[in-house]
């Protein structure tokens, strides 16, 4: 069924995905679990990918950088026709905010996963969102248009006070984004912010909105069908950042009580309803120590802390999607949403939380993911997988459930502690310093608490003697060995030989 | 045999037996140390108590990880030991140090210029690489005697981009 918004639904039992790593994984399990069968891409870098071998078939579509592969959307809707995919997922990031990608899908004739074309414009130009939101009563945070120049920006700058935030218009994810604190460094700040979503983007428009401090980030998960149903499955904490990246999130969270949810639950439906969305999406708001909310952005796909809301919910969103974009109604109403326990998500980033958070790169040499009770790893990499510049430094997320709070923290500290990843440095010491912190405990934390308050150097790495033990006998070991091997080959080729070698290597195995 | 082994800037003499026993700084310990099947683990039970670890030789040290944390271990025999003593080195990592690529990517920025004085921790370049500006710092205190970039450039991984020296000389 196609709507007048450009809207296409219909029911599909081929899917193409034009992802990669975790997300793409992620999709090929709810489409396995419904009977849709999957086609995957992959570029140079992604041949033995995880996502390529769980799916039905795999297309190659190009070289590693994104601009040559998983963003040619002529290469990908080649693809589809190649394959006879019906459906088209996008994931999250490359083009899953791109009004001309989903427009090019229907029409393809493909159903686009997501809202229609015309939603994902709207809310993917931040002023036009305000705008529209605005008009349907929703709170939004004070600021300027885009487009003025750089001494008109000063100019608001300082008559709305600072501190204030530089924002690209085509931003995302933190980049293109740009605090400033004092009216000297405005100027830096814009540049810097122009720079980076010119490069990220392709558009170097920026506009100013008033920062406000000791926020939370708090954002509401919705799930909308194409029958005018709307309902929101409660608030993702997701203040834990670094430079806008998340790094922790939580479900539910630590400050929304029922009033308060029920209250951004109904603003967040009115926000998708402004816009006819259609399909999950998030509204993303800043909340305020005085229990203020604003709204920040709208994410009109589905996103990376998705499986916290899953399971406190118990709702596959990944497997609604699929439903809705079927052109099915929700098979629940806002009555029968319950939020039961308590999830905590941790990104496992390649990055080095002991030398300024460096993104780290190299070839997985080790990997044992956690498990057992109330343990969950979405994950896109695998032994002998090589971390490249060309994608994020995003290895896995390690979800956590338990009854309260505290349990799915004890939870998290164990899983943390059993997972087993080197060949690249990850940020698992970050999350383990985190979950023993007195702040994170507490749930005393805003939007700058990572940045401003939070020092990896109060971390006693404490257990140098039994590293230097372990590195020694390992090296004893090796040497060892190598005087064997040395001796067996001087011993020439008698029969038993093999035999004893056998069993010295048995013995070191053992 | 007896190995001169330093993690974090602290050295233990550690002294491997015959018969399942160690001494590290003359302190004795019962070991069963043994290789595990899933892929580089190890297993050692050091006076009974159970430690679980990946350790993987890199190209001049050992990376131990245990319990979610990573350690860079240099281990060295008696020989390779009394052979850098000779040198006068030992496991000094020498006057000079260079500000390394992490990753290969795009110089957007050099904040510092031959001569500068800089902290440890200060920033001294800007790297484009994963889609984010990083910040490359200081590894130590010190002066710039080289910069061998320029904004714009494109860099591999571990190449050097700048060497910093000792304040003084």
């Amino acid at each position: 069924m196609k709507r007048e918004d450009g809207l296409l639904t219909k029911k599909f039992d081929k899917l193409l995905i034009v992802n990669r790593g975790e997300i793409a994984v992620r999709i090929l399990r709810a489409c396995h679990e419904l009977g849709i069968k999957t086609v995957a891409v992959y570029s140079d870098a992604d041949r033995n990918a995880p996502h390529v071998r769980f799916a039905d078939e795999a297309y190659y579509i190009g070289p590693p950088p994104a601009r040559e592969s998983y963003l040619r959307v002529d290469k990908l809707l080649d693809v589809a026709k190649r394959s006879g995919a019906q459906a088209v997922h996008p994931g999250y990031g490359f083009l899953a905010e791109r009004a001309e990608f989903a427009q090019a899908c229907v029409d393809a004739g493909l159903v686009f996963v997501g809202p229609s074309a015309q939603a994902i414009k709207i809310m993917g130009d931040k002023q036009e969102a305000r705008e529209t939101v605005k008009a349907a009563g929703v709170p939004i945070v004070p600021g300027t248009e885009p487009g003025l120049n750089e001494a008109e920006m000063q100019a608001a700058a300082d008559r709305m006070g600072y501190p204030v935030l530089v924002k690209a218009v085509a931003g995302g994810g933190g980049k293109g984004m740009r605090p400033v604190h004092r009216s000297e460094d405005l100027q830096d700040a814009i540049a810097a912010a122009r720079r980076e979503a010119l490069s990220a983007f392709g558009d170097d428009v920026v506009y100013l909105e008033k920062m406000i401090t000791d926020a939370r980030h708090i954002e509401i998960q919705l799930l909308a069908d194409s029958h005018g149903n709307t309902v929101y499955l409660g608030e993702r904490e997701c203040s834990l950042q670094r430079r806008h990246q998340k790094l922790i999130e939580e479900a539910p969270s630590f400050v929304v009580d029922e009033d308060l949810r029920q209250r951004m639950g109904a603003v967040a439906v009115a926000a998708a309803k402004a816009v006819d969305y259609v399909n999950a999406g998030t509204i993303e708001f800043l909340l305020d120590k005085d229990k203020n909310f604003y709204f920040l952005e709208m994410n009109t796909r589905l996103q990376v802390e998705h499986p916290v809301t899953e399971l406190v919910t118990g709702i596959d969103i990944a497997q609604e999607q699929l439903r809705i974009a079927r052109g099915r109604r929700l098979r629940f109403a806002q009555k029968d949403i319950q939020i039961r326990g308590w999830a905590i998500e941790c990104r496992i980033n390649a990055e080095d939380p002991y030398n300024n958070y460096l993104p780290s790169t190299g070839v997985i040499s080790t990997m044992r993911l956690p498990t057992g009770p109330g343990v969950r790893v979405d994950t896109g990499v695998f032994r002998g997988y090589e971390i490249t510049p060309y994608y994020d430094s995003m290895i896995s997320k390690l979800i956590c459930y338990g009854e309260t709070r505290g349990e799915a923290v004890l939870r998290m500290r164990r899983a943390l502690e059993e997972y087993r990843i080197t060949g690249v440095k990850t940020n698992i010491p970050f999350h383990q310093h985190m979950m023993d912190s007195h702040r994170f405990l507490t749930g005393n934390f805003d939007t700058k608490f990572v940045e401003d308050r939070f020092s990896m150097s109060d971390r006693a790495a404490d257990q140098d003697m039994e590293a230097a033990v372990l590195a020694t006998l390992m090296a004893h070991h090796q040497s060892l060995q190598a005087g064997q091997r040395i001796a067996a080959v001087g011993a020439g080729s008698e029969k038993g030989s093999a035999w004893k070698w056998y069993n010295r290597w048995e013995r070191l195995r053992r | 045999m007896k190995y001169y082994t330093k993690v974090n800037d602290k050295e233990y003499i550690i002294e491997v037996g015959q018969d399942n026993e160690i001494s590290v700084n003359d302190e004795r310990y019962a070991i069963d140390f043994r290789r595990v099947a899933e892929g580089g683990m190890v297993s050692l039970l050091l006076n009974h108590r159970s430690l679980e670890a990946v350790v993987d030789e890199r190209d001049d040290h050992w990376e131990v990880l245990t319990d979610g944390e990573l350690y860079t271990v240099f281990v060295q025999d008696e020989r390779a030991y009394r052979l850098a003593q000779a040198r006068g080195t030992g496991l000094d990592m020498g006057h000079e140090a260079g500000v390394k690529a992490p990753m290969p990517g795009l110089i957007i920025r050099v904040l510092v210029e031959v001569g500068d004085t800089v902290e440890r921790n200060e920033k001294v370049v800007i790297l484009e690489s994963m889609k984010m500006e990083n910040e490359l710092r200081s590894p130590r205190e010190g002066v710039v005697t080289a910069v061998r970039v320029t904004p714009g450039a494109s860099v591999e991984k571990d190449q050097i981009l700048i060497l910093i020296s000792d304040l003084e000389e």
